[in-house]
C-alpha cells in the first residue's frame, strides 16, 4: 500500500472542515475531524508487528526528480513510534478540544485547519527519508504553530508569542536546511538511508563538523534546548489542546527525533557527543530550576517540558559512546538509547494528562494563576487524580512509568563517568551531578504543580468563575493518558519489545541488526546500585527542600530581569525595527546628493582599485594624430567654458557657457572630419540652449548662498575622481587595441554592398538600422512623457480610486 | 532559417499596439481593450518562441541580412525567452490590474502606451545579442519608466523621478562610455563575437576593468549595493501598479545584463571579478535587510525586497557553477513573479486601509479571510518556504554556493531568509491580525477586479514551485547555455 499519501490525510480531510463548520454548525466540528487521526492510529498500530521483527516499509512518490527532491515515508520502529505519539495523542487532544472550544464562540474551522496541517507536517517529518522533504514539512510544523499560537489573534501576546517561535524555530530550520545541502553534497544523495550507509566515508570530509553544527541548531531550537528555549514558554498563549500536542508531545520532540535519526551519522564525531549531552543536560537543569519561577500552571509546564526534552537530549547525546566502545551492546553503554526511547513515551503520556489538566483547571476557574489557585482537591477530585498521577510520575516517584525511565536515565549518566574518549574521563563526572541535581528540582516543582493547585486553602473570591468538576468529556483524553502512565509501569517490557527496541535500532545500527538484539530487561527493582541511592536522595532532599518552599521560592524574583535570554530577543526584535530604522535614517538622507556620493565613491574606487591591482593602466602615444594650433585653442576653449560654469554665479552665464562646451565639441568633429556629427552636435547644443533660455523666465533665483567649504571641497574631489578615472580607463583602453576592429568590414562594402557614400549614415540606417528603429521609438516616448507631465496633474486624493 | 523572425514578435508586437494606442488617448474603453490585447498577443508569441528555442535550440538573427558580428544580432535562447515570457505575463496582469486601480484620467493620458513601450525595451534588453542593442532598449525602458514614473505629476511623483531621472542618465553615459571602451578593445559590438575574441586576449588587465565597469554600470540598474540608493525613493512615489511593473521587471534587465555578461564574455579573470561580485552581491542582500526591517510602509518592505533578491540571484551567478547558475535562473522568474503578486497584494491592503502605514492597520482577516491567506502564500513563497517558487532556486543558490568558493555566503543567504520572512510577515501580523480596524469604503467590484489579477498570479507562483518539475528542464537547459558559451556563439556566428 502507498501510506505515503496517508501522510497527507489530514491536510486533505482540512479542505472539508471549514464546509463542514458552516454547514453542520449544531454538531461540534471536532467529531468529524476525531476520525482522521483514529484512523491513521489505527493503520499505524497494525504496522507494529512488522517493525517490532526488524521490518522496514518504505513508500514514495517522486516530486522534483531533477533535483533528487521525493516524498519518501519510510517506516521503522523509530518512524512508527512517532507516527503513533502524533495520531495517538492527536485523537486524544482532538476529543479534549472538543469539550475545551466553544462551538458557538470559537472559530473552529481555523483551528482545525491548523490542527491537521500541522499532523501531516509531523508525520512528513518522521516519516520523511529524503532531506529536502524532511525540511519542507519541518518548516510546515513551524508554520502551523506559528498559526495555532495566534489563533487568538487579537490578544498582544499571542501574536507575540506566535512571532517568536516561528522566528526562532524558522531559523533553526533554515540554519538544518543548510546543513542537509552540505550532505548532500558529501554524500551526493538526498536519501537519509543512503547517507547512513556511506556515513563512514563522510566523518573525513571539510564539511562535516558544519554539518553537524548546523543540523544540532535545527535540532536544538525546535526541541527548545538551551538557549533557544525561549519560545516555548511564550508559546503557552495558544489555546491548551495545542499546548498540549505540538508543545509538550509531538512538536517539540521533532528535534529529539532529528538527533535520533542522525545519530548513525554523527555519532563517530565528539563534537557531536559533548553538544547533544552537554547542552541536554544543562537544558534539563535550567528547565527544572526555573521551572520553580514560574506562577503560571501552563509557564510551569512549559518549562518543565524544556527540562525533560533537555533530559532525553542528553540520553540520546549518550547513546553515541555506544559507537566507540568496542560490544557495547553488553556494556553499560546500551542503556542511553533505551532510556531515551523510553522516557520519550512516557512524557507524552505524562505531561499530555497534565497539559489537560492545567486546561481543565483553567477552564473551570477561569485562572491559571497558581497563586490565586489551591484546595481544588475536594471540588475536582478526578481532575486531582489524573495531576497527582502525571506529577508523581514526572517526580520519578513509582508505581507510575516516570521511575522506570528516570532510573535508567541515572544508569546512562553515570555509564558517561566510564567513557574515557573526548576528555570524558575527566569531566564525565559533571554529568550524573547535575542529573541529580536536575531531578531534585524536577521532584519539587512536579509536587508544587499539583500541591499547591489541589492542596491548601481554596480562595474562591480570587477566582473569576466558580470552581467545579469538569464535564466528563473533558476529562476523558487526560483520565486515559494518566491509565497508560501507570499500565506501562506494570508491562514495561512488552512496550519494549513493540516499541522501544525496534526504534533502538534505527539509533544504533552500529550496534544492533535487529530488535531482538537488544538485550534490556526492565525491572523496577534492581537491587543497591548507586542508582537507588540517587533515587533515594532525589525523594529526601526534594522533599525537604519542597516542605521549605515557601521560605526560598521568593529568591527567585532576586534573579535580574534585564540579562535574561528573552531580553535578548526582545533586543534583537526592538533593533530589528527601531534600530534599522534609526541605521536606515543615517544614509537614506533623502538628498540625491548623498546617494550621488555614495555611487560615485564607490565607482572610483571599484574601478580605480581594479585597475591597479589587475596593473591595467597603460598610455600608447604611438597612433595619435599629431596636436595642432585648432585644437590647443579649441581646447582652451572649451576648458574655460567648463569653469565659467562652474563658477559663474548667474544661471543665464552658466546655460550659455555651456553652450560653448557643447559648440567646441561641435568643432571638433570639424576638425576630424566629421561634418555630419557636427551639424548634429551643433542642431542640439542650439535647440537645447534655447529652449534653457525659454524656460529660464520660470526657473527659480539660483541660490547665491555660499556652500561650506566642506561641502564644496568634497564635491571637487568626486567629480575630479570621476572624471580622472574614466579618463584613465579611456587612455588604457585605447592604448590596449587588442583586436582589428569590426568597422574594417564597413570601408569595405559601404559602397559595394550597401550602396551608400557616407558611412555614418549607412550605419545608422542599414548596419545598424535596428537601433535607429528604436531611438526614434525614444523620441516619440519622450513626447508622451512630455505631454502627461504637462497635462496631467493629479492631487493626491483624486487620483485614487475614482473608477468607484 | 525564415523562422527565426519569431524572436522579434515579442518586441514588435508591444511596440506596434503601443503606437496604435496613441491614436485615441481618451477612450478608456479602447485603451483597455487594445492594451490587453497587444500584451496578450505579445505573451501568445512568446509562448511560441518557447517551443521553438526548447525543440530547436537557440534561436538568433542578424538583422538586415549582414553577416553576424557585423549587423545587429537578436539572440533567444532558454533564459531569454523565459525572462520574455515572465514580462509579458507581468505585464499583462498589471494592464488588468489597472484597469480598477490607476484611475480614469491616467488611462485617458498615455498610459497603456507607455507601459507596452516599457514593454517592448524589457523584451528587447532580454532578446538582443548586440552590447550597444542593449544600450538603446535600456533607453527605450527607461524613456517609458521616465514617463510612468511621473505619469500623474503628484508632488511626490515630481520630486522622486528628478532623482530618478539623474540617476540614470549618469548610468547611461557611463553605459556607452563602456561599450566605447570595450570596442576600443575588442573590435566588435557582438556578443557572441566578444565571447570569441576575448579569451584570445592576452592582456586581460584591462579587460577586467571594463568588466568592473559594466558591472558598475548594470549595477545601477540592478540595484546593487552600494548603487540601490535611488531605488526606495524613486519607487515609493508612483501608484501600484506602475510600483509592480517596475518591482517586477526593471531592476532584473540590470540582472540579467550582469548575468548574460558575466557568463559569455567577462569571464577571463573570474578570480577577481565574480568574486567582487559575490562579495558585493552579499552586502547587497545584506543592505536590502536593513531597509525591509527599517520601516513600517508596505510599499518599502517590499520595496526592499526587490534589492534583497537581487543580491541573492547574483550571489548565485557569481558561484559560476552549474547549481548556482540554475538556481538563479530559477529564482530569477519566481522573483518577478512574487514582486508582482506582493506589490498587487499590498496594494489592495492599502487601498481598503487608505494608508501605506502598517502601524494603521489591524484585523483584515476578519474582513478579508481570503485576501489574508492568499497573502501569506505569497509571503511564504518569497522567503523561500518550500513546496512554495522560491524554495527550488534558493535551495540551488545555496548549494552552488557551498559547493563554489563563497562557502559563507551561502549561509548569510540562509541566515537572511529568516529577515525576509520576518520582514512579510510583519505585514501579515499587523494587517491582518490584531484589532479590526475601519478599513475604507471599496465597492465589491473593485475589489474583486483588483484582486482577481492577483489570485492567479500568486497560484502561478505556487505552481511554479509545487511543479517545479515541470520547469527543471527549462531552467537547466538555460543554465546549460550560460555555462556553455559555445551553444550561444554557435547559434549566432554559424549561419
Amino acid at each position: 500500500m502507498s501510506f505515503v499519501f496517508l501522510i497527507f490525510l489530514p491536510i486533505l480531510a482540512a479542505l472539508f472542515v471549514p464546509l463542514l463548520f458552516k454547514k453542520m454548525r449544531q454538531i461540534h466540528t471536532g467529531w468529524f475531524v476525531l476520525i482522521v487521526p483514529v484512523i491513521l492510529f489505527v493503520y499505524y498500530a497494525m504496522l507494529v508487528p512488522t517493525t517490532s521483527e526488524g521490518g522496514q516499509l518504505v513508500s514514495s512518490f517522486q516530486w522534483i526528480p531533477s533535483l533528487d527532491i521525493a516524498i519518501v515515508a519510510y517506516i521503522d520502529g523509530l518512524s512508527l513510534l512517532f507516527s503513533l505519539l502524533i495520531t495517538g495523542i492527536g485523537a486524544l487532544v482532538v476529543l479534549y478540544s472538543i469539550f475545551y472550544l466553544d462551538k458557538n464562540r470559537e472559530q473552529l474551522h481555523n483551528f482545525y485547519v491548523y490542527l491537521m496541517m500541522f499532523m501531516t507536517a509531523m508525520l512528513g517529518v518522521v516519516q520523511s527519508d529524503n532531506l529536502i522533504s524532511l525540511y519542507f514539512f519541518w518548516e510546515l510544523t513551524s508554520i502551523s504553530s506559528f498559526l495555532l499560537i495566534g489563533y487568538w489573534y487579537t490578544r498582544d501576546r499571542s501574536r507575540f508569542g506566535a512571532l517568536k517561535s516561528m522566528m526562532i524555530t524558522v531559523f533553526g530550520g533554515l540554519m538544518m536546511l543548510g546543513g542537509f545541502v552540505l550532505l548532500g553534497i558529501m554524500g551526493n544523495t538526498y536519501s537519509i538511508r543512503e547517507l547512513i550507509a556511506q556515513a563512514p566515508e563522510m566523518a573525513s570530509h571539510s564539511f562535516f563538523t558544519w554539518a553537524l553544527i548546523l543540523i544540532l541548531l535545527g535540532a536544538f531550537t525546535k526541541s527548545a534546548q538551551f538557549p533557544f528555549y525561549i519560545w516555548l514558554p511564550d508559546a503557552m498563549e495558544a489555546p491548551t489542546p495545542v499546548s498540549a500536542y505540538l508543545h509538550s508531545a509531538t512538536m517539540v520532540k521533532a528535534g529529539l527525533y532529528l538527533v535520533a535519526r542522525f545519530t548513525p551519522i554523527f555519532a563517530v564525531s565528539g563534537t557531536w557527543m559533548w553538544l547533544v549531552a552537554g547542552v541536554g543536560l544543562f537544558t534539563m537543569f535550567w528547565g527544572s530550576f526555573f521551572a520553580l519561577k514560574q506562577k503560571d500552571l501552563k509557564a510551569i509546564l512549559a518549562f518543565s517540558t524544556v527540562s525533560q526534552l533537555g533530559l532525553i537530549m542528553s540520553l540520546l547525546g549518550a547513546s553515541a559512546a555506544g559507537y566507540h566502545i568496542g560490544g557495547a551492546a553488553d556494556t553499560v553503554f546500551k542503556y542511553a538509547a533505551f532510556a531515551a526511547i523510553f522516557h520519550l513515551i512516557n512524557h507524552a503520556t505524562f505531561k499530555g494528562s497534565l497539559f489537560m489538566v492545567a486546561g481543565i483547571v483553567d477552564h473551570e476557574t477561569g485562572t491559571r494563576d497558581i497563586r490565586k489557585l489551591g484546595g481544588l482537591m475536594g471540588l475536582m477530585p478526578i481532575t486531582f487524580t489524573i495531576a497527582m498521577i502525571g506529577s508523581f510520575s514526572m517526580a520519578g516517584l513509582p508505581p507510575f512509568n516516570g521511575f522506570l525511565s528516570k532510573e535508567m536515565f541515572l544508569t546512562a549518566m553515570l555509564s558517561l563517568t566510564e567513557f574515557n574518549l573526548f576528555s570524558m574521563d575527566v569531566w564525565g563526572v559533571l554529568f550524573p551531578v547535575i542529573a541529580w541535581i536536575g531531578s531534585v528540582f524536577t521532584f519539587i516543582y512536579s509536587f508544587f504543580f499539583v500541591f499547591h493547585t489541589f492542596a491548601g486553602k481554596h480562595k474562591p473570591d480570587l477566582l473569576p468563575k466558580k470552581a467545579h468538576e469538569a464535564p466528563i468529556g473533558m476529562l476523558v483524553s487526560p483520565a486515559f493518558l494518566a491509565l497508560l502512565v501507570l499500565v506501562i509501569f506494570f508491562i514495561p517490557n512488552q512496550v519494549g519489545d513493540w516499541l522501544i527496541k525496534p526504534a533502538v535500532v534505527a539509533i544504533q545500527p552500529f550496534l544492533y541488526t535487529a530488535p531482538a538484539d537488544v538485550n534490556i530487561h526492565v525491572s523496577a527493582w534492581h537491587g543497591l546500585q548507586p542508582e537507588f541511592w540517587m533515587t533515594l536522595g532525589i525523594f529526601l532532599v526534594g522533599g525537604l527542600l519542597f516542605w521549605k518552599l515557601h521560605k526560598w521560592q521568593r529568591a527567585y524574583d532576586r534573579f535580574p530581569d534585564n540579562f535574561t535570554l528573552n531580553r535578548l530577543y526582545d533586543n534583537l526584535m526592538y533593533l530589528s525595527d527601531g534600530g534599522a530604522n534609526r541605521f536606515s535614517a543615517l544614509y537614506m538622507t533623502g538628498f540625491i546628493r548623498s546617494y550621488l556620493v555614495y555611487m560615485f565613491s564607490f565607482l572610483i574606487i571599484i574601478v580605480l582599485g581594479a585597475l591597479v591591482l589587475n596593473d591595467a593602466f597603460s598610455i600608447n602615444l604611438n597612433n595619435l594624430a599629431p596636436v595642432g594650433f585648432y585644437e590647443i585653442v579649441i581646447l582652451l576653449a572649451l576648458i574655460g567654458s567648463t569653469v565659467t560654469i562652474l563658477a559663474s554665479k548667474s544661471r543665464l552665464t552658466a546655460i550659455i557657457a555651456l553652450g560653448a562646451v557643447g559648440y567646441s565639441i561641435a568643432l571638433f568633429f570639424v576638425i576630424f572630419r566629421a561634418p555630419d556629427l557636427a551639424l548634429t552636435q551643433l542642431v542640439i547644443e542650439t535647440i537645447s540652449v534655447a529652449l534653457f533660455l525659454l524656460a529660464f523666465y520660470h526657473l527659480p533665483q539660483l541660490s547665491l548662498k555660499e556652500e561650506r567649504m566642506k561641502f564644496k571641497l568634497g564635491n571637487a574631489i568626486i567629480a575630479l575622481g570621476v572624471g580622472v578615472t574614466v579618463t584613465l580607463v579611456a587612455l588604457s583602453s585605447h592604448s590596449q587595441k587588442a583586436l582589428p576592429s569590426i568597422s574594417q568590414f564597413y570601408k569595405e562594402t559601404v559602397y559595394s554592398e550597401a550602396g551608400g557614400g557616407n558611412i555614418v549614415n549607412v550605419i545608422l540606417v542599414d548596419y545598424r538600422g535596428f537601433d535607429t528603429l528604436f531611438e526614434i521609438a525614444v523620441l516619440g516616448i519622450a513626447g508622451i512623457g512630455i505631454i502627461t507631465m504637462i497635462k496631467l496633474r493629479l492631487s493626491k486624493k483624486e487620483g485614487q480610486h475614482e473608477n468607484q | 532559417m525564415t523562422m527565426s523572425n519569431m524572436l522579434l514578435f515579442p518586441i514588435l508586437i508591444p511596440l506596434v499596439f503601443a503606437t496604435i494606442l496613441m491614436v485615441f488617448p481618451k477612450n478608456v474603453r479602447m485603451q483597455r481593450i487594445v492594451a490587453a490585447a497587444g500584451t496578450l498577443f505579445t505573451l501568445i508569441a512568446s509562448l511560441f518562441l518557447l517551443v521553438k528555442v526548447n525543440n530547436d535550440g537557440v534561436q538568433a538573427i542578424t538583422l538586415g541580412s549582414w553577416p553576424a558580428p557585423f549587423g545587429i544580432s537578436m539572440v533567444s535562447d532558454l533564459l531569454s525567452v523565459l525572462l520574455v515570457i515572465s514580462s509579458s505575463l507581468i505585464t499583462l496582469f498589471v494592464v488588468l490590474y489597472s484597469f480598477p486601480s490607476i484611475g480614469i484620467k491616467r488611462e485617458q493620458s498615455f498610459y497603456y502606451p507607455a507601459v507596452l513601450f516599457l514593454m517592448t525595451g524589457v523584451n528587447g534588453a532580454f532578446t538582443t545579442g548586440d552590447i550597444f542593442n542593449l544600450f538603446v532598449f535600456v533607453e527605450v525602458l527607461l524613456m517609458a519608466s521616465y514617463t510612468l514614473i511621473v505619469h500623474g505629476g503628484e508632488k511626490p511623483q515630481l520630486r522622486e523621478s528628478i532623482k530618478y531621472l539623474l540617476v540614470n542618465i549618469i548610468s547611461s553615459a557611463l553605459f556607452v562610455a563602456a561599450v566605447a571602451f570595450l570596442y576600443s578593445v575588442t573590435g566588435t559590438l557582438n556578443m557572441a563575437d566578444l565571447a570569441v575574441k576575448i579569451p584570445q586576449i592576452e592582456s586581460t588587465g584591462i579587460l577586467t576593468v571594463i568588466a568592473v565597469l559594466f558591472l558598475v554600470v548594470f549595477g545601477f540598474k540592478a540595484a546593487i549595493f552600494p548603487l540601490y540608493f535611488w531605488l526606495p525613493g524613486s519607487y515609493h512615489a508612483p501608484p501600484m501598479p506602475i510600483l509592480a511593473l517596475f518591482g517586477a521587471l526593471l531592476t532584473k534587465v540590470g540582472v540579467y545584463a550582469i548575468m548574460r555578461t558575466y557568463t559569455l564574455f567577462f569571464v577571463m579573470n573570474t578570480g577577481f571579478t565574480h568574486e567582487l561580485l559575490g562579495i558585493v552581491a552579499i552586502l547587497t542582500i545584506l543592505a536590502g535587510c536593513v531597509g525591509a526591517l527599517a520601516y513600517f510602509d508596505v510599499k518599502k518592505i517590499i520595496i526592499y525586497n526587490i534589492i534583497i533578491a537581487v543580491g541573492v540571484i547574483l550571489f548565485g551567478v557569481s558561484q559560476l557553477n552549474e547549481a548556482g547558475v540554475q538556481g538563479s535562473v530559477f529564482y530569477l522568474i519566481h522573483d518577478m513573479l512574487i514582486k508582482a503578486a506582493l506589490f498587487f497584494l499590498v496594494g489592495i491592503i492599502a487601498v481598503l486601509f487608505g494608508t501605506t502605514d502598517l502601524r494603521k492597520m489591524g484585523g483584515l482577516i476578519k474582513t478579508y479571510p481570503v485576501l489574508g491567506w492568499v497573502y501569506l502564500i505569497a509571503a511564504f513563497g518569497l522567503a523561500g518556504i518550500p513546496p512554495l517558487s522560491g524554495f527550488p532556486g534558493k535551495l540551488l543558490i545555496v548549494q552552488g554556493g557551498f559547493e563554489g568558493p563563497q562557502f559563507w555566503g551561502s549561509l548569510v543567504i540562509l541566515a537572511t531568509s529568516l529577515i525576509v520572512l520576518l520582514s512579510v510577515v510583519r505585514i501579515f501580523i499587523y494587517a491582518f491580525w490584531g484589532n479590526p480596524v475601519e478599513t475604507m469604503p471599496v465597492t465589491k467590484t473593485v475589489y474583486r477586479q483588483m484582486f482577481v489579477p492577483t489570485v492567479i498570479l500568486v497560484s502561478f507562483t505556487v505552481v511554479l514551485g509545487v511543479g517545479a518539475e515541470f520547469f527543471m528542464p527549462l531552467i537547466s537547459g538555460a543554465g546549460e547555455v550560460l555555462l556553455n558559451p559555445a551553444l550561444y556563439i554557435d547559434a549566432v556566428l554559424k549561419e
